[in-house]
């Protein structure tokens, strides 16, 4: 079986279609070049299915998304993404060589994975088309209960003999779904999932719980200026149980983004961005605000917002998130308004209305009137004069 | 210049010249006693009986006092005397004796004053001490005094149990016009003189009312009347007693006195138990001007104890003379030949023209091939429209438009006989249902003169179109992508055995790696 059919039938497809991934060896640099080649034929039948998938991902971000052909960094991406996950077999001990096999194993996946920044939205949809569902991939555990104790086949079946040997001796076992992405790996796999995480922006500010440290927001947000898109952030925010948490790491990203000084990258020891120009100017550091008080506001839409407001958390970050309606009349003539007042409502908008203006008071009583003066003080010059000189 | 006896007593004043006077808890000068003088009987009894209609006699009458007074300067009057000390009731007898143009005098003994009026919010006091009799009762105004001396005292229970009732109308098309049905609707007493006791009792026994009764022995009569109680009686049955003579209505007033139809006591005996003692029942009888007296409460005897049964057979169902004597009276249900015309339900065609049929289903309009309905039979294929297939038999049916086999027509709903035919006797559609036992979505159908009807059930009627139709056979789709929108949801990983093999080849660079 030729390379890259195998690697597209045994693992894109599957990983964009939601079943079953096969993870074999790693890929190596021959044989990504060697499909490289081999690219041109992703465009024959056989590939209908794929491009379909990648399609379908895409639409669940925008509605009509522009994709381009899978070019050499998808490529490399889908091999990364491989090999991070072959890294992380469980068979790994078994292969018959060296430590520094696997040191350069490492070293050619975090390669593969330094991709230049996305300039276009297409080329980030793109990026997040693969890495979301990487984000979200399963496994099943297999536990098997023995003399010794509990052995656990992660991902794999349990060898007939053994599963013989339970048997026999009455001992039961059970299967356990676990993320992936939520279970400890060795310290080179979690090295290299910060590393992907990197070249997907989208997938950053979609999960920004999943996002890795020191990630600048700013980063996405030239394609938060697009209404579709900062549609779909705003409501896979707002969907999310953890909203507030959500919403206080993205402004701590924020806060920490502006903290720094505009010269320096803030994230100058990451490989995928070396020396990385950030978009400071009010309008990136304006859609990022709009985003995150929109989530307020659809969350008063649904009625969900003062339930989710009993905790008081003493995060500063979630806590000048919470503050974020609570500066709307400065900020509103550069973001506007969510709802637009008037004496023309109708019933519904003037019950909408009724619930923000109740919603603001009580954030009014539930946010110290320091961390609105602090916001003040530290957001507000970004969005409505300008960064700091 | 005329000597002015009373003085109008001053706000807060507490020190009167009038032995006995005393201020209330707001400040008017009240007595230990209240005298009212009326100037006849007829007065005293609208002043009773407008007291019993605001509240209760029973607060008036254990301290009252009924005497017939004469007036020293000529004249009578009638003296009530009753206990006072409290000024809102002063008030209240204040306004009752104004309106039967009596006086009211506030005092205590034998001296009274004039109670408050507007001149004297406070009430009045004398001006000098004033001497009066020992059996004499002084009455002092603000500009005179009348002195009265008792000539004879009145018992004044006994004088209301005496008063003789009043005539009200009744409604002129009778009782059972008035919705209260003239307060006889929940109970009402019948007083029967004895000799027709037995005939009433009888009568309203006929007549299922809901009664009890008692014999009384009335003061004077050598025979026991009858005393009936009667629940919810109907009005009609109260018109009928109504007019009987020697039945008296008797509506029950309180728990202890009836007053008869027709009639009203002056007093309102319902708050007025006092003036009924003892535990003896009152039926004031307004026809001839009697109270009656019962010794205690009447035990009421149900009805059923009252009535002589004299039924002697025994009762016999209907239903065990109709089995036994219908027998000689039953007939066959058969077919027979009618030249009635009536619309085509459904068509019999014979398995040789089946073929024809098929090819007829094109010429059929979607509507009533929608409505037809096919049974296959040993006979032929059967084609049903009917107005008892619910509802889909609206319209020119199938079977009216298929011009094959024998007509079927209807003679009750979902019965069918062929054309031409008709069901003899012609008894009612519903009853031939009945008669062939056929449930609610059953069918029956005759085939001939002589042949038993046949019964279809649901399952056996089978849409017309579903049955002559083929199938049609899709194309499994060669041209589709299997699985084509496949639920987006989590890939799992299944880490393959990889086994013992060398890895290798991982010397290289990727610099010249990207086109």
């Amino acid at each position: 079986m030729s390379l890259l059919p195998q690697l597209v039938h045994e693992f894109v497809t599957p990983l964009l279609a939601g079943s079953t991934v096969q993870v074999r060896r790693p890929y190596r640099v021959r044989e990504f070049r060697a499909m490289i080649d081999e690219l041109g034929q992703l465009h024959s039948g056989d590939y209908t299915d794929l491009l379909l998938l990648r399609l379908r991902r895409g639409q669940d971000v925008v509605a009509n998304p522009a994709l381009p052909e899978p070019d050499p960094d998808e490529l490399a991406l889908w091999i990364g993404l491989h090999n991070i996950l072959a890294l992380d077999h469980p068979d790994r001990s078994r292969v018959w060589t060296r430590a520094i096999t696997w040191d350069r194993v490492t070293s050619v996946t975090r390669s593969l994975l330094t991709l230049s920044q996305a300039s276009t939205f297409e080329t980030a949809l793109v990026r997040h088309v693969s890495l979301g569902p990487f984000l979200s991939i399963g496994r099943t555990d297999r536990v098997l209960a023995t003399p010794d104790g509990e052995e656990r086949f992660r991902g794999q079946e349990v060898p007939r003999r053994k599963l013989r040997r339970a048997q026999l001796l009455q001992l039961g076992g059970r299967e356990e779904r676990v993320d992936w992405m939520d279970v400890p790996h060795a310290p080179e796999v979690a090295e290299l999932v910060h590393d992907v995480l990197w070249t997907s922006p989208l997938s950053c500010v979609l999960s920004p719980l999943r996002a890795p440290p020191g990630y600048n927001p700013l980063i996405a947000a030239p394609f938060l200026t697009q209404r579709a898109f900062v549609r779909r952030v705003c409501y896979g925010w707002a969907r999310s149980p953890h909203w507030i948490e959500i919403g206080g790491v993205v402004m701590g990203q924020l806060l920490q983004a502006l903290s720094t000084d505009g010269s320096q990258s803030p994230a100058t020891d990451a490989i995928a961005l070396p020396g990385a120009q950030v978009n400071r100017s009010p309008r990136e550091v304006g859609a990022i605000v709009g985003a995150l008080i929109h989530t307020h506001f659809l969350k008063v839409l649904e009625l969900g917002a003062r339930l989710g407001l009993s905790t008081n958390s003493r995060d500063t970050a979630t806590q000048m998130f919470l503050a974020l309606p609570r500066v709307l009349p400065q900020l509103s003539p550069v973001l506007g308004e969510p709802l637009l007042v008037g004496a023309d409502l109708s019933k519904f908008d003037a019950q909408v209305a009724r619930r923000w203006t109740e919603y603001t008071e009580h954030l009014g009583e539930l946010i110290p009137r320091a961390v609105v003066e602090n916001l003040v003080a530290t957001l507000l010059p970004a969005i409505v004069k300008g960064p700091p000189a | 210049m005329v000597d002015v006896l009373l003085e109008p007593v001053a706000a807060g004043q507490t020190r009167f010249r009038m032995p006995g006077l005393a201020p209330d808890a707001r400040g008017i000068a009240v007595g230990r006693e209240t005298l009212i003088v009326l100037p006849s009987l007829d007065r005293l009894v609208g002043f009773l009986g407008a007291y019993s209609q605001e509240c209760s006699l029973d607060e008036l009458l254990p301290t009252m006092t009924l005497e017939r007074g004469r007036r020293v300067d000529g004249g009578h009057a009638l003296l009530v005397r009753c206990g006072g000390g409290d000024s809102y009731a002063l008030d209240r007898l204040a306004r009752l004796v104004l309106a039967v143009r009596g006086q009211l005098y506030t005092g205590s003994g034998s001296t009274f004053v004039r109670v408050r009026e507007r001149a004297a919010p406070f009430g009045y006091d004398l001006v000098a001490a004033v001497q009066a009799g020992s059996d004499d009762v002084v009455a002092v105004e603000v500009d005179y005094a009348a002195r009265y001396r008792s000539v004879e005292r009145l018992d004044p229970v006994e004088l209301i149990q005496r008063l003789s009732l009043r005539p009200i109308p009744l409604p002129l098309t009778g009782i059972a016009e008035d919705p209260e049905l003239c307060g006889l609707a929940e109970i009402a007493l019948v007083l029967v003189a004895p000799g027709i006791s037995e005939r009433v009792l009888s009568y309203l026994w006929n007549a299922q009312v809901n009664m009890a009764g008692v014999r009384v022995a009335l003061e004077g009569e050598r025979r026991a009347s009858l005393l009936l109680r009667l629940r919810q009686a109907p009005g009609t049955i109260l018109d009928v007693l109504h007019g009987i003579p020697g039945v008296e209505l008797l509506a029950p007033v309180s728990e202890r006195a009836a007053v008869e139809l027709g009639y009203v006591h002056p007093i309102h005996l319902a708050s007025a138990s006092s003036c009924l003692p003892g535990d003896e029942m009152y039926l004031f009888r307004g026809r001839v001007g009697r109270v009656e007296r019962l010794e205690g409460a009447p035990r009421f005897l149900d009805g059923r104890f009252l009535v002589k049964s004299e039924i002697a057979g025994r009762v016999t169902s209907p239903g065990d003379t109709r089995i036994g004597q219908m027998e000689p009276l039953k007939v066959n249900l058969r077919l027979r030949p009618s030249t009635a015309l009536r619309e085509p339900r459904g068509a019999l065609v014979p398995w040789e023209q089946a073929e024809m049929l098929r090819r007829m289903i094109y010429t059929i309009p979607p509507t009533a091939l929608s409505a037809a309905r096919l049974v296959a039979m040993q006979t032929g294929l059967l084609v049903l429209t009917g107005s008892s297939l619910g509802g889909l038999g609206t319209g020119v049916g199938a079977g009216a438009l298929i011009p094959l086999g024998s007509r079927l027509c209807e003679v009750a709903p979902g019965v069918l006989v062929p054309d031409g035919y008709e069901l003899w006797p012609r008894v009612r559609p519903g009853l031939i249902r009945e008669l062939l036992a056929l449930d609610s979505s059953d069918h029956a159908l005759f085939t001939g003169p002589d042949l038993p009807p046949i019964r279809l059930k649901p399952e056996h009627l089978i849409p017309l179109d579903t049955a002559m139709t083929g199938h049609l056979s899709l194309l499994e789709g060669g041209e589709l992508i299997q699985d084509a929108l496949p639920g987006l949801g989590s890939a799992q990983i299944d880490n393959t055995r990889l086994g013992r093999f060398a890895l290798w080849g991982f010397g290289g660079t990727l610099e010249d790696g990207r086109g």
